[in-house]
Order: C-alpha cells, then structure tokens, then sequence
C-alpha cells in the first residue's frame, strides 16, 4: 500500500504535467492562450504542489497521515480555484453558435479540459485521503519521484518564461492575446499580425 | 503580474524540495491569493459578468 501511494502521488504530477506540456504545444503551434488559459495554468500547477510537497518530504524522513492530509488539501484548494476559472470561461461559450476560444482538442475546448482536470483532482485527492496511513511510513522510489518533481519544477519554469515572453513589461494580459508583447517592448518587430476579424471571440 | 505568480510557483517548487516546508506554504499561499486577485481583475475589470 506504500509503494501504491508513492506511485499514485507520482502518476497524479505526470498526469497534470501532461496536460500542461499539451497546452504548451498548443501555444507553439500558434493558440496564444488567453488570460484565463493562464491563469488554469497557474492552478494546475499549484494542484501539483500537493503531491510533490509529500514526496519531497519524504525525501527526509517519514511520513504520516498529517502529512498526507495538508498535501492533498492543498491540492483540494488549488483545484476548486481552478475550476471556478475554468468554469467561468465554459459560461462565457456556454451559449449555442459559439465558436469557442481556440481550436478544439479531442473534441473540447482547453477550458473544458481543464474544468475535467480539476474535478478529477478533486476527485483523486479524495480517495486518497481515505487510504491515509494509520502510522508513519517511508515512502520508495525516491530518485523517481526526485525525477517527477523535477519535470513539474521545470514545466513551470517553461510556462514562467513563455507568459513573459506573451506579458512583456506590462501588468496584465490582453484579452485577446495576438503576439509576444516582450519582442516589442524590446523594439524587436516582427510582421504585423493580420487584423483582428469583427467577430474575435472573447476569452 | 502572470509572470510574477508563475516565479511564486516556481520558488515555491524550489523551497519545497530543498525541504524549506514552512517557506513553501508561505509561497503557496501567496500564489493562490496572487492568482485570486489577477482572476477577480480578469473578471470584473475586463471581463465583465453579472450573477
């Protein structure tokens, strides 16, 4: 049951990394993510934390129920912020003849995705909680986990530089995001984007 | 600002693995109040709704 639980920690953080290295192809291919797209980043990667927090502690010692509960809680957290956002932008498309903010993925939106995503969270950190250990436990497989956090630490790092590439030295995102503000903050042009057409969907 | 949240969750990352587990829950907390505030702008200010 130990080894389950190192294995399920490592499987939820390379679960949501793969749903982040996906969005992050998506943006390589030229889907500029919207504001909110970021932000459900920011929560994916917080729900993350959870279960790399209990693995780098169990770097050092033993673990108990405790540490199992602030973890996972954390990632209870994280996970409703994220959905409330992810949430938010499905109600923005919500109504028939919406084309949606970016191209389809399998069928649905990054958004709807990400609401999926949260609710499983939820849901995995959940039933974890009902398997807590009844004492303190050592958890295996630490240079894998070592591994595993290290991809999530360096996916967020990714994101870090590509949202200043997209930011630049301004406050906030655009609504519609159309190119990478830093280039020209910098004074590094690039071939104007087309117009936006009169009907730019709204993120 | 995004930037900003994404380097909280960064050094929150670093702090847990270098097993400064008081420092990360700080950065963590930080980061869901950051990321809170940016969403509450998002949808207020420019994005406005009415519930």
């Amino acid at each position: 049951m130990t080894a389950f639980r190192a294995i399920l920690a490592m499987f939820c953080i390379l679960a949501v990394c793969g749903v982040l290295l996906g969005a992050f192809g998506a943006q390589l291919k030229g889907d500029m993510p919207c504001p909110l797209c970021i932000l459900q980043r920011m929560a994916m990667l917080l729900c993350v934390a959870g279960p790399a927090w209990l693995l780098a502690r169990s770097w050092k010692r033993e673990v108990d129920a405790i540490d199992y509960a602030q973890c996972y809680g954390a990632s209870i957290i994280a996970a409703l912020a994220g959905a409330t956002m992810s949430g938010r932008q499905v109600l923005i498309h919500i109504a028939p003849g919406d084309p949606g903010y970016g191209e389809p993925m399998l069928g649905m939106h990054l958004y709807s995705w990400a609401f999926v995503v949260f609710a499983t969270v939820i849901l995995v950190s959940g039933l974890h909680m009902l398997a807590l250990p009844r004492r303190t436990e050592r958890l295996p497989f630490a240079g894998a986990s070592r591994v595993v956090v290290g991809l999530a630490v360096a996916i967020a790092a990714l994101n870090m530089v590509a949202v200043f590439f997209e930011e630049g030295f301004h406050a906030v995102l655009p609504d519609n995001p159309t190119e990478y503000r830093l280039l020209d903050d910098l004074g590094i042009h690039r071939e104007a984007a087309p117009p936006a057409e009169s009907e730019t969907p709204t993120p | 600002m995004d930037t900003l949240i994404f380097l909280l969750i960064v050094l929150t990352f670093v702090a847990m693995w270098r097993g400064k587990h008081r420092a990360a829950g700080v950065l963590f907390v930080l980061a869901l109040i950051a990321m809170l505030f940016l969403f509450r702008h998002h949808a207020t200010d420019t994005l406005p709704i009415s519930l």
